[in-house]
């Protein structure tokens, strides 16, 4: 009979050997390294990727269905050999705006609601990183991906553009401003978002709280808006824009950047371009402040 | 040396006292750090990770003041919490990586560390599973590896076996050891179970509504208290008979529940209690069960003067 020990060391097996605790001795990373990874992290998990399967179904299924009116634009374009004037970049996220709300209502949650709820905060706030640079991080995060969402069917659109042989110069330029106005579209509705989500502890709740802010205000809004343009009460209508993330960006990428506006009654005037512009710095910087708060009382309780 | 000082260390609540006049030293090895529920040991841990302020007093950690070196002490302290902290969709191994990482590993190694860590907690084969699905124990060990990923000089464990059974509270007290002393990583552990940090740590500081009650060294807390306890085959009255004859013959005792306990530090020098004891059950023709000396336990701390053990 072979001995014990004999059998595990036959052809084809291996042995696995404890080798002890190793200690770390190498270099240890910065702050801005560490707040990087973070940034990643969080950027792959609003999509699902490093999540269970099931996280994925909705944020990629969101970016498929967003991109299916563009790709039929393309095609059109492409086939019917229309030029470039058949498409305009800076309307695109107006017409799939309830993309836009399901997606931010979906993932804002995962950023700002899943470490309150799991209890994970507590483990990041016994990091080097500060509460401060963790709010922040996590909302850059969620603006990157709420900017990826957006820009992908413009990109698409830009790219169909090219194949259809429209002028290269003039698209660039068009969509530089289409890209502009996306970023401030996403840093906005990344915080409108992201500051529900943070206050609310269920991600059921949060996903809702948060498509009744974006969705309702914007209905609200653009119906006040339509009367108004009806009524000719421009003035109304400017001021309404205000309350809606989606018209308020809409309103200053018109004023500021001379994009095509989608909803009517933009601001048409540099005082009232002003004003746009003033809100949407306070939404940004007040909203900002209020995360960060959230996270510093986080790490006191 | 010492890893930790505090020094006349207060935090309020308003009017609620959390921590009062603490000073303490906790060095190498394994501390306990035991208390009450509410005692204070959570809020302790806090203000040594930086995380609070406190009112009033200074305290070190790794030579880092905790007020103005939060950053540094955190990057070097490994913390387990003691409530639920995993989020569910994720698998142990990614959000251990990713635990390295955001303390300051390169990436290559904190996926080799992260290995390493979850292999030692015993969490080799279910490491590619969502932490949503793990049972109590396995949860607990996933603490227990984000706390250790990036080799840190110091853990800081709260309530470690807080919702174990038995067996698996066993086994989590087993690798407390093993991080103090195979590792070499100082540990300063909490338990609201007095008993259960007896045997693995080197030293225990007992906390009591926020001020401290003892800081010794376990053995001193568990040797023997000086008092023989003797049970007789029989009922009461054997006993009694037992205890009268011990009394008649000089032995200072009386009866502890089924047991006559006998206090030798106030026995005569010179005296052999033992002998007397076995001459005198001899005599009376009662069999003699047990003779034991008594050991402290960590319990006795909390117990007034003159009433230890139950």
């Amino acid at each position: 009979m072979a001995e014990p020990g004999a059998s595990r060391e036959g052809p084809g097996s291996s042995v696995i050997h404890d080798i002890g605790y190793r200690t770390y001795d190498g270099p240890r990373r910065d702050d801005r390294s560490i707040g990087w990874s973070l940034y990643l992290t969080g950027l792959a998990h609003a999509y699902g990727f490093g999540r269970s399967a099931k996280a994925k179904a909705l944020p990629l299924s969101m970016l498929a269905l967003s991109l299916v009116p563009a790709v039929i634009i393309v095609a059109i374009m492409v086939v019917a050999g229309f030029g470039g004037n058949f498409v305009d970049y800076s309307t695109y996220s107006g017409s799939t705006f309830v993309l836009i709300v399901v997606f931010t209502a979906g993932q804002s949650p995962v950023l700002f609601t899943r470490d309150l709820r799991s209890g994970a905060i507590v483990l990041y706030l016994a990091r080097p990183l500060s509460p401060t640079w963790f709010a922040v991080v996590r909302w850059a995060s969620l603006v990157s991906a709420i900017f990826i969402f957006t820009v992908i069917p413009v990109l698409a659109l830009y790219a169909g553009a090219l194949a259809a042989e429209a002028d290269v110069s003039e698209q660039s330029a068009d969509l530089l401003q289409a890209v502009a106005g996306l970023v401030v579209l996403a840093a906005v509705l990344a915080t409108v978002s992201g500051l529900v989500s943070a206050f609310t502890l269920r991600r059921g709740l949060a996903v809702g709280a948060v498509i009744v802010a974006l969705l309702v205000s914007n209905g609200f809004v653009s119906a006040v808006k339509t009367l108004a343009a009806a009524q000719g009460n421009d003035l109304l209508g400017q001021w309404v824009g205000l309350f809606s993330p989606f018209t308020l960006v809409d309103g200053l990428n018109a004023g500021l950047l001379d994009g095509t506006p989608f909803y009517p009654l933009s601001p048409d005037t540099p005082w009232m371009t002003a004003v746009y512009a003033a809100t949407v710095t306070v939404v940004l910087v007040a909203g900002l402040w209020l995360l960060v708060r959230r996270y510093h009382q986080q790490g006191t309780r | 040396m010492a890893v930790i000082e505090t020094e006349a260390l207060t935090k309020r609540y308003g009017d609620l006292e959390a921590l009062v006049d603490l000073t303490v030293q906790v060095s190498t090895g394994v501390t306990g750090l035991v208390g009450a529920n509410g005692a204070g040991k959570s809020t302790l841990l806090k203000i040594l990770l930086g995380l609070l302020q406190p009112t009033s007093g200074s305290a070190a950690v790794l030579g880092h003041d905790i007020r103005r070196d939060g950053s540094s002490i955190r990057a070097v302290v490994g913390y387990m919490p003691e409530h639920d902290c995993l989020p569910p969709d994720v698998r142990a191994i990614d959000f251990i990586v990713h635990m390295g990482r955001v303390s300051g590993l390169p990436p290559a190694a904190a996926r080799e560390r992260a290995a390493d860590v979850l292999r030692h907690v015993g969490l080799a084969e279910e490491r590619y599973r969502l932490m949503g699905a793990y049972s109590t124990g396995m949860k607990q060990r996933a603490k227990l590896a984000q706390a250790l990923v990036h080799d840190p000089r110091l853990v800081l464990l709260d309530e470690p076996t807080n919702g174990l059974d038995p067996e698996a509270r066993e086994d989590m007290i087993a690798l407390v050891a093993r991080i103090g002393r195979d590792f070499g990583i100082p540990v300063l552990v909490t338990s609201h179970l007095l008993g259960e940090l007896e045997r693995v740590s080197d030293h225990v500081i007992v906390l009591d509504g926020g001020r401290l009650l003892r800081s010794q060294r376990t053995t001193e807390l568990t040797q023997d208290t000086g008092v023989l306890l003797v049970e007789v085959l029989g009922s009461a009255l054997e006993q009694r008979r037992v205890g009268e004859a011990l009394a008649a013959a000089g032995l200072p005792c009386r009866p502890r529940q089924q047991l006559i306990e006998i206090d030798l530090r106030s026995t005569a020098r010179g005296a052999a209690p033992h002998d007397v004891i076995r001459d005198t059950a001899c005599d009376l023709g009662v069999g003699l069960v047990r003779l034991q000396p008594e050991h402290g336990r960590i319990q006795d701390v909390f117990q007034p003067e003159g009433r230890s053990g139950g």
